[in-house]
Parts: C-alpha cells; sequence; structure tokens
C-alpha cells in the first residue's frame, strides 16, 4: 500500500533499495521504515551481519571480494532491486552516489532514481566543468587553471606553466575527487612534481581518474557550505548553511550550523549564490553547494556535491526538516511543501565523525573489535552509526565509526553536550579519535569560533596526544579486574549479574532487543 | 606481571592486597623505582565490565575489557590501554628500534635509504589503505639498518618494515 504522504505523486513507489552500507544506509532504511516504505539493503560477505542488513525489511547478497564486484557494481544493484522488487534505488553518499551513468541506469530500468538527473551529477561531479559552469552562471570560483595534458606529453612543463600563472601556494585537485582524496597543498615549486604525483596517484586509486587541476589555495579560510532542496516542479529552497572548517587533510572532522562567523547578509548572499547553482543545472533533489569563506568575507564556490551529505544532520535538527523524507518526497515526483521563509535556525547543532583512528600516530587508520561500545544517551543527542558492539573494524571501508550530534539552544551549550557526550562514549576494542575531539573542542581558537580550515595543519603536537593520567589509577584498575577474574568470563555472558541490560527475562515477548530501561 | 601504559614502553610492577574482597594498592614500581601513588582502592561492581575505583575517596565507574593481553579502560571520560606483560619478557620491538606496519597496506613511496640518518618523526614511507595514503613516521631518530619491503609490495599489519639503528 502506497504511504499517505505520496498522494498524489507523479512516481509513487513502495519501497526502496539503499545501494550503500554503513551509517547510511542504516539511516535511510530507518527513514524508509518511518515513512511506510519497504526497506531494502545489499550487502557483500564482510557485511552479511552488519547492522545496516538488519535495519532492512529485506535484503539481496552480492557476491565478490571487492567492492567493484559488490557495492559498486551496477548490473548487480540493478539486478537486486528487479530480484526484490524494489521500486527506488536511493544511493547513499560515496560509492555509485555521484556516478551519472548509474543514475542513468536506474532510470532506464523503469526504477525512481533518488538524486538529481545524470546530467546534473555529470556536470556537477567533474570539477573542470562545474567551474566552468559557475562561471557562466556568474558564480565567483577560486582562481585556477585546468591542465590538459596530452598523452604521452611531458605533463611537468604545462604543469608548473600553470602553476606559474595560478602562483603560490596552489592547491592540486582531482578532477573526479571528493571527500580530501586526490588533493595536494603545494608551498613550493620544488615540491611540485612529487605533490602532483602524489595527488594524481591517490585520484586514479580512490576514482579511476587521475586528472588534476591547479587552483590558488586561499589561506586562513573557511569551509562552509549551503544545503538545498530543489523539487522537480522549479521550486528549490536552501536550509541555511553548515561550517565545517575543523578538518584534517580535507576530511572533515566536526560540522556546525549555523556557522559562527556568517552574518545575516553573508548567509542570504550565498543561500541565493547556492540556488543559482544549483538552477544553473536543473538541479532536482537534496543537494550542497560547498565554498570557501575567505577573511574578507569573500565566498568562492568549490564544488556542488549532488548527493546526500555526510553531515546532513545538523542541518535537520536546527530547521526540524527531515532531509532523506525530503529525498523520497522530490523523488516521488511531489512538490516542495516548504518555503523558504518557512525556514528558521533554531538553535545550535554540532557533529563530531567518530573515526577509528590514533591521533597520537598521525591518524593512522586502527583496526580491532568493539568488544564494548556504548552511546551516550540524553537529551539533544543523537548518534548515526552503522556500528554494534562485537562488530569488528577492518581496514577494508571507511574509518569512520559514528556520528555524534548535538543540538542545544546556544553554540555554548552545544559544546558543552558535545564535550559530556564525547565523554560518555565508551568504545573499547578499537584505537578512537574520542579523546582528540574532547581537546580540540576546548582549544581557544575552535571555542571562540576563529578556526580556518588550515587550523590542525599547525596546531601543536601536544593536541594529538591524550593527556596525562597517574599511571597509579590505570594499573590499579588493570590489576584488579586481572585479580577479579573479569577476562575469564566470555563475551556477553555474565555469571554475577542475572538482570542483564538487555535481555530482561528469558523469553519474556515484552522485551525490546539493545534497549535498556533502567 | 608487568604493566605498561599505551604506546609507552616504560614497565610497572604493581603490588594490590585483597582486602575483603577490595583490591588496595600498596606499592607501585619501574626500574626497581618506587612511583608515589595516590590513595587507590578497587572493588567490583554489580556488572561483570564495571568496577568502582575509589581514588582519595572519590568513588569512579571504570568500564573495563580485555583484549589479547591488554585491558581498555574508560575512566572519567577518557579511554586508556594498559597491557599485560609476563614479568622479564623483551620489550615490544619498536624500542629495539624497527619500525612495524600498523596496518595492512601497500608500500608506495619509500624516502630514505639503509645506512641514513633519520631524526624522530622524520617520514620514512607512504602506505595506502582505505584508499588513502598514510605517512609512516620513524619512532626514534637513529641510522636505518634495513629496509625490508619494496614499493608496490603488499603488508600484513605487523610486519616488520625498517629497522632503526642507534
Amino acid at each position: 500500500m502506497t504511504p499517505d504522504w505520496m498522494e498524489g505523486a507523479l512516481k509513487p513507489f513502495n519501497s526502496v533499495l539503499v545501494a550503500n552500507r554503513g551509517e547510511i544506509a542504516v539511516r535511510i532504511l530507518q527513514a524508509a521504515r518511518e515513512s511506510g516504505l519497504r526497506g531494502i539493503a545489499i550487502y557483500s560477505d564482510s557485511d552479511a551481519k552488519s547492522l545496516h542488513v538488519e535495519s532492512a525489511d529485506d535484503c539481496v547478497y552480492l557476491s565478490g571480494d571487492t567492492l567493484s564486484e559488490t557495492y559498486l557494481n551496477m548490473d548487480a544493484i540493478i539486478h537486486a532491486a528487479q530480484s526484490s522488487g524494489a521500486e527506488a534505488i536511493h544511493p547513499g553518499y560515496g560509492f555509485l552516489s555521484e556516478r551519472s551513468d548509474f543514475a542513468q541506469i536506474v532510470i532506464d530500468s523503469g526504477l525512481v532514481w533518488i538524486g538529481p538527473t545524470p546530467e546534473s551529477i555529470e556536470i556537477m561531479g567533474d570539477k573542470i566543468s562545474a567551474r566552468n559552469k559557475m562561471i557562466d552562471s556568474g558564480v565567483q570560483v577560486i582562481p585556477g587553471e585546468d591542465l590538459i595534458i596530452g598523452p604521452g606529453e611531458d605533463y611537468i612543463e604545462s604543469l608548473a606553466a600553470a602553476a606559474a600563472r595560478v602562483g603560490y601556494p596552489l592547491l592540486l585537485k582531482a578532477s573526479a575527487g571528493g571527500g580530501g582524496k586526490g588533493m595536494r597543498a603545494v608551498y613550493e615549486p620544488k615540491l611540485l612534481k612529487s605533490q602532483y604525483e602524489a595527488a594524481s596517484r591517490e585520484a586514479s586509486t580512490a576514482f579511476g581518474d587521475g586528472t588534476v587541476y591547479v587552483e590558488r589555495l586561499l589561506s586562513k579560510s573557511r569551509h562552509i557550505e549551503i544545503q538545498v532542496l530543489c523539487d522537480e516542479k522549479g521550486n528549490s529552497i536552501h536550509l541555511n548553511e553548515r561550517d565545517c572548517s575543523l578538518q584534517r587533510r580535507h576530511q572533515k572532522i566536526i560540522e556546525e550550523t549555523p556557522s559562527p562567523v556568517l552574518s545575516d547578509a553573508i548567509r542570504q548572499s550565498m543561500g541565493q549564490t547556492a540556488l543559482i547553482a544549483a538552477n544553473s543545472v536543473n538541479y532536482v533533489g537534496a543537494g550542497t553547494v560547498e565554498f570557501l569563506l575567505s577573511p574578507k568575507g569573500e565566498f568562492f564556490f568549490l564544488e556542488m556535491n549532488t548527493r546526500l551529505q555526510v553531515e546532513h544532520p545538523i542541518t535537520e535538527l536546527t530547521t526540524g526538516i527531515d532531509i532523506v523524507q525530503k529525498q523520497f518526497e522530490i523523488a516521488a515526483g511531489l512538490q516542495l511543501n516548504i518555503n523558504q521563509d518557512d525556514i528558521s535556525i533554531n538553535g545550535h547543532a554540532i557533529e563530531a565523525r567518530i573515526y577509528a583512528e590514533n591521533p597520537s600516530t598521525g591518524f593512522l587508520p586502527a583496526t580491532g573489535l568493539l568488544s564494548k561500545w556504548k552511546v551516550p544517551t540524553s537529551p539533544g543527542v543523537r548518534i548515526d552509526s552503522g556500528f554494534r558492539e562485537g562488530d569488528e573494524i577492518t581496514v577494508d571501508f571507511d574509518p569512520m565509526l559514528a556520528k555524534l550530534i548535538v543540538h542545544a539552544p546556544t553554540r555554548k551549550a552545544a559544546l558543552r553536550r558535545l564535550d559530556m557526550a564525547l565523554s560518555e562514549f565508551i568504545i573499547l576494542g578499537v584505537i578512537t579519535n574520542l579523546g582528540f575531539l574532547r581537546d580540540v573542542i576546548k582549544e581557544k581558537v575552535f571555542y571562540s569560533g576563529q578556526i580556518t580550515t588550515d587550523f590542525l595543519d599547525n596546531a601543536p603536537n601536544s593536541l594529538f596526544s591524550e593527556p596525562a593520567v597517574d599511571p597509579s589509577h590505570l594499573i590499579a584498575i588493570a590489576a584488579a579486574a586481572q585479580k577479579f577474574g573479569l577476562n575469564r568470563q566470555s563475551y556477553g555472558q555474565s555469571n554475577i549479574d542475572i538482570s542483564d541490560e538487555y535481555n530482561g527475562h528469558p523469553g519474556d515477548p515484552f522485551r525490546t532487543l539493545s534497549k535498556s530501561f533502567p | 606481571m608487568e604493566w605498561s601504559i599505551g604506546d609507552n614502553n616504560k614497565r610497572y610492577t604493581a603490588n594490590l592486597v585483597d582486602k575483603d574482597g577490595i583490591f588496595v594498592m600498596n606499592s607501585l614500581n619501574s626500574n626497581e623505582e618506587k612511583i608515589p601513588i595516590s590513595e587507590i582502592s578497587v572493588s567490583r561492581d554489580s556488572k561483570n565490565d564495571r568496577l568502582w575505583a575509589n581514588i582519595l575517596g572519590i568513588p569512579s565507574l571504570a568500564h573495563v575489557t580485555k583484549v589479547g593481553e591488554s585491558w581498555w579502560i574508560h575512566l572519567d571520560g577518557r579511554i586508556h590501554v594498559i597491557n599485560s606483560h609476563e614479568i622479564g619478557s623483551s620489550k615490544s620491538k619498536k624500542s629495539e628500534g624497527s619500525l612495524v606496519a600498523p596496518m595492512p597496506g601497500t608500500i608506495i613511496e619509500i624516502l630514505v635509504k639503509a645506512g641514513q640518518r633519520v631524526r624522530e618523526g622524520q617520514i620514512l614511507m607512504t602506505m595506502e589503505a582505505m584508499k588513502m595514503e598514510h605517512k609512516i613516521q620513524a619512532p626514534k631518530a637513529g641510522e636505518i639498518v634495513s629496509i625490508n619491503h619494496k614499493v608496490g609490495q603488499r603488508v600484513d599489519m605487523g610486519s616488520i618494515l625498517i629497522e632503526i639503528g642507534e
């Protein structure tokens, strides 16, 4: 039965296949269930017991060991949709979400594509064509140059010439890039060659396209992006900004909204510019237009992400709009039932990305078993995660364990809430950046809202190591735990605690899974 | 049993006494040297993955779990890893000057040669894992004794990449 909210839709659907995994698959499958849609997951061998599979009404197994055989396998995913009776496909982020050829195949197969048209993805997905489109539409872009290198041509010469015209410091960027991959800053000419090779190599492995272009590196700038929603009838609105200035090697770590530095005037003008950018490619669906904000208050188009963004929850909390639900509505052909005037900013929201990585060893990815996983629960705290206790963290996938999102009336209150929630997040068995996140939000320059995207590059080493603790406290606890024989009890079993947190009484029909009511 | 904290190689021995089911720390030593300790006792909780640490009379709930030979402890909002060692067992390879692969991956760049002197924190090689490049830094200053792998080679976590002498 079609859900009631879909009444009058041109392209109604009852079920959605999520062509993704991890936290974003969980998020979308939960939204589907809430909206009365049948949610279908896909999974590879290593994900057979993953949370996103558990969150789905149905799931389809994709065989093969590599990503190109599974989550990047367009034919297998279309086949999975057809065999499971899915009527729509949501791509999430990453994987096939920004592949115009995939969007086209989905549409050609008679399925509803939850995303923009293949043409929009095509133009915005290639950074060089996106830049040119923006220049044509009167949107300001960062000064830069394409690198056109013919086959067999000596690239060093053209590269050096382009670099000299753009000027140092500069940024080498993969045309097909995203998420900081295939991007390198170059501060002096002698490092140009090695950085170019690194960027191109990384881009080839990650995106299968090693094309790189040169852009001026704007120092002391902030990364600010605007969430937009556009329907098929030509209505478009923006949901204000997200400030993602805390980054490490162009990977976002903490995002917040509203930005601590944006005036109402710049917010409005940036919002309008984002809509011009979106409308220039007849955008449909939820998308994000990223800008760099210079210290002088000028802003430049960076790129448009033609998909759901990792940090979308903070916008949901301050605007009260469920972006995934809106994606469903727009994909079904429904008209946006909200106007720009309906969009307000309620309080302040911050997202911290919890990664399996070790800040004290230069953020090398960490692996292991999530032996203990206890998420903070209090008002104004939201956790989006694809993991649960007992899951194994491998190097096969992205090292993001969870997104911790807080909402409070003011920025200061939100920061206090974030620190509290980080301190109550218990992850044992895998090294994480939890402690680092607690330290970084207390850094004066972050706390006062003054950071720029290069903050962590110039931060003192002490920020990356945990504050010292009296060794006697820790060793007393470890030695006592050993003497009490706590290690001899097998995982999940308890011989002194009969009313275990979530077991309740065995066989009790009212017990709930993974919920505790203390 | 000897103990070390996190990546630090310093070894400790601890003496705890059982007082009616509560363990009280009596002394802590490192290299036969007495380490000053605070008044601390540890008692059980109703759940087997928690302990009460009573530090200077203030109780804190610690979440604990053992993974391999290490105790993972969540205490006062911070997570710590305390490693246990058999008494007299050799110190970790790292302290002897070899650099161990921190993750499985592919070596894509080697920036040093055998015989070269390096400073602590100097970037020695680049590895790729999770489609990202990671810089491998020298854990200490010294001379490169040997480089055990070639560019393009896949290595498992824990393989010795480079040995660094004095």
